[in-house]
């Protein structure tokens, strides 16, 4: 027993020992998930350029970026779309731009649909795909969680309210939505551009549809034809750490565009 | 009058429904031990090209898609050996109190006991909140192994101690008149009779115990964080095994296969880490009966 306690004396001396060492700068970033793996790998190259600094990135949601830098727990929030009119006390810089696709199951026959009949299929007022001239089959409609900013962003382009959405199926992460709509033949989502790209390429049996005949592909988002795209935040608060000032510079400059390319997102010209 | 049956009939129908329920049973048994090995192979299959000894030494590139897992594993060991010091010397505590010092109060021993089967049954991400609010804002640990490793200890010391007081309750009472009318102390009869008898079930609990541990995410993204950094000190952000896998899976497009090898990993870490405890406590039980 006295081997024991001896054992976590000797934990808890390392551990403040260990927290006295820590000499460099911590700069702490939390927020949106799709944003996270982004800002880590930025996040290692910058320290591996500035030595002096530690950069902690950390995961939650958008909505937890903002509340972490307004309450001064977090240096940097990551924002995965534009600001909200209540939301002009900070600070956003623009970080990369990303499109939002509608995604069928590869073997629907469905080549195309319009607006209208995205919002009717959502609202629940088409519910079989014979109605667009499609496959017998029930339509299963998958839909965001709340406070997802792709939620937010469809919600927007097709001029609905969430609470007359009628889903059978709720999730949370793009890889999530993919893998429901690619188990289920009748199911209609959306995803992040990228993603379903990328899923296509590896097999996955789902297909993208094209929004008022531009293809949903990660160039038509560069080149800015296609029409339901976000942009991707960091935000700060009103006043910056030099820290943070100089991760902000090197994060939104074209040293880091091949990182951005390598998440499957668009960087910015500027 | 009820009808009458023949004997032959009886021992007929005695002997099928016994048939039929050893039947049941062993399906039932070959059914899990399916699932299991099906779960088990799908990983293996899936994860196995991707397991070289650079996987395990190296830092992950790329989001997690290249490179290898070196400092998840080290995070994810530091954050159980964390919540396991607290947990063990903690719940076994609790669970000898609960067993042997509540006889005389068992109105109280119900309350704790009730609370604890609740808090057991609490969904971890409450666990994670918790630990968010009062390891990393109020005790100021911030995002850090210790945190995530409290914040553990929380979510499993309901599990340990129900599992302890239970093997420590089915020690049989004689053993302990017995000692009492030998003159033994509290503390031998604890240290040298009833912990020992106990070690099975203690181990089993213990081994239940890192096993939630290990699969954790919910609680730990708020608490120990998602940092990919080597730690090099308690304090410091890391991601364990349970988040990399969850993230690979559900936010980095294409890291399926780093995922499935990152599982392989976490499940054959579990194993050595279960067969370790049970061959120490093995080692404990055979010392005190020799």
């Amino acid at each position: 027993m006295l081997r024991l306690i001896f054992c976590l004396n000797l934990v808890w001396l390392l551990a403040g020992c260990d927290a006295a060492d820590h000499a460099r700068e911590k700069l702490v970033i939390t927020g949106s998930s799709t944003i996270a793996p982004l800002i880590a790998d930025i996040a290692r190259r910058f320290e591996s350029q500035h030595a002096e600094y530690q950069v902690d990135v950390q995961s939650g949601g958008s909505s937890r970026g903002i509340a972490d830098v307004r309450r001064g727990v977090a240096h940097i929030g990551m924002v995965s779309r534009g600001p909200d009119s209540d939301e002009q006390d900070l600070q956003w810089y623009a970080l990369a731009r990303d499109g939002i696709g509608m995604i069928i199951h590869q073997q629907n026959t469905i080549a195309a649909l319009n607006a209208a009949q995205i919002a009717d299929i959502f609202t629940g007022r088409i519910m079989d795909w014979q109605t667009l001239g499609g496959p017998a089959q029930k339509i299963t409609v998958v839909n965001k969680a709340e406070g997802r900013s792709t939620l937010e962003v469809f919600l927007k382009f097709f001029a609905l309210k969430n609470s007359t959405i009628k889903p059978q199926v709720i999730i949370g992460e793009n890889q999530q939505g993919i893998k429901t709509v690619a188990g289920n033949i009748g199911a209609i989502g959306y995803v992040s551009i990228g993603s379903a790209e990328v899923a296509i390429a590896e097999g996955t049996a789902i297909k993208l549809l094209p929004m008022n005949g531009v293809a949903a592909s990660v160039d038509n988002v560069r080149n800015g034809s296609f029409p339901i795209a976000r942009t991707l935040h960091l935000i700060t608060g009103a006043k910056l750490t030099a820290a943070a000032r100089i991760f902000l510079d090197f994060a939104l400059s074209p040293a880091v565009h091949d990182l951005i390319e390598a998440q499957y997102f668009v960087p910015l010209q500027r | 009058m009820p009808r009458q049956y023949p004997h032959e009939v009886i021992k007929h129908m005695h002997t099928f429904r016994d048939r039929l329920i050893a039947w049941i049973s062993a399906a039932s048994v070959l059914l899990i031990t399916l699932l299991f090995l099906w779960l088990v192979l799908d990983i293996f299959f899936k994860g196995f090209a991707g397991l070289h000894w650079s996987f395990l030494t190296s830092a992950p590139l790329n989001a997690g898609r290249a490179g290898g897992i070196a400092p998840v594993i080290v995070s994810t060991l530091l954050i159980l050996g964390v919540c396991m010091l607290v947990c063990v010397p903690a719940g076994l505590a609790t669970a000898i109190h609960l067993s042997e010092y509540t006889v005389r109060n068992p109105a109280a021993a119900r309350l704790i006991r009730r609370s604890l089967d609740t808090l057991a049954g609490v969904p971890s991400i409450v666990f994670g909140l918790f630990g968010a609010s009062v390891f990393c804002d109020l005790l100021g640990l911030g995002y850090s192994i210790l945190s995530g490793g409290l914040t553990l200890a929380c979510m499993v010391l309901p599990f340990m101690i129900r599992a302890g007081e239970e093997s420590l309750r089915s020690v049989p009472q004689e053993y302990r008149l017995g000692a009492s009318a030998l003159g033994f102390s509290q503390y031998s009869v604890l240290t040298g009779i009833l912990i020992p008898v106990a070690m099975p079930g203690l181990s089993i609990g213990l081994i239940l115990g890192i096993g939630r541990a290990l699969a954790e995410t919910a609680a730990l993204i708020f608490t120990s964080g998602y940092v990919l950094r080597m730690p090099e000190s308690l304090l410091d952000s890391g991601r364990t095994l349970s988040v990399h896998i969850y993230d690979l899976a559900m936010n980095v497009s294409g890291g399926e296969a780093n995922g499935y090898t990152s599982a392989l990993v976490l499940i054959a870490i579990l194993v050595m880490i279960n067969t370790g405890a049970r061959i120490l406590t093995q080692r404990i039980v055979h010392e005190v009966h020799i």
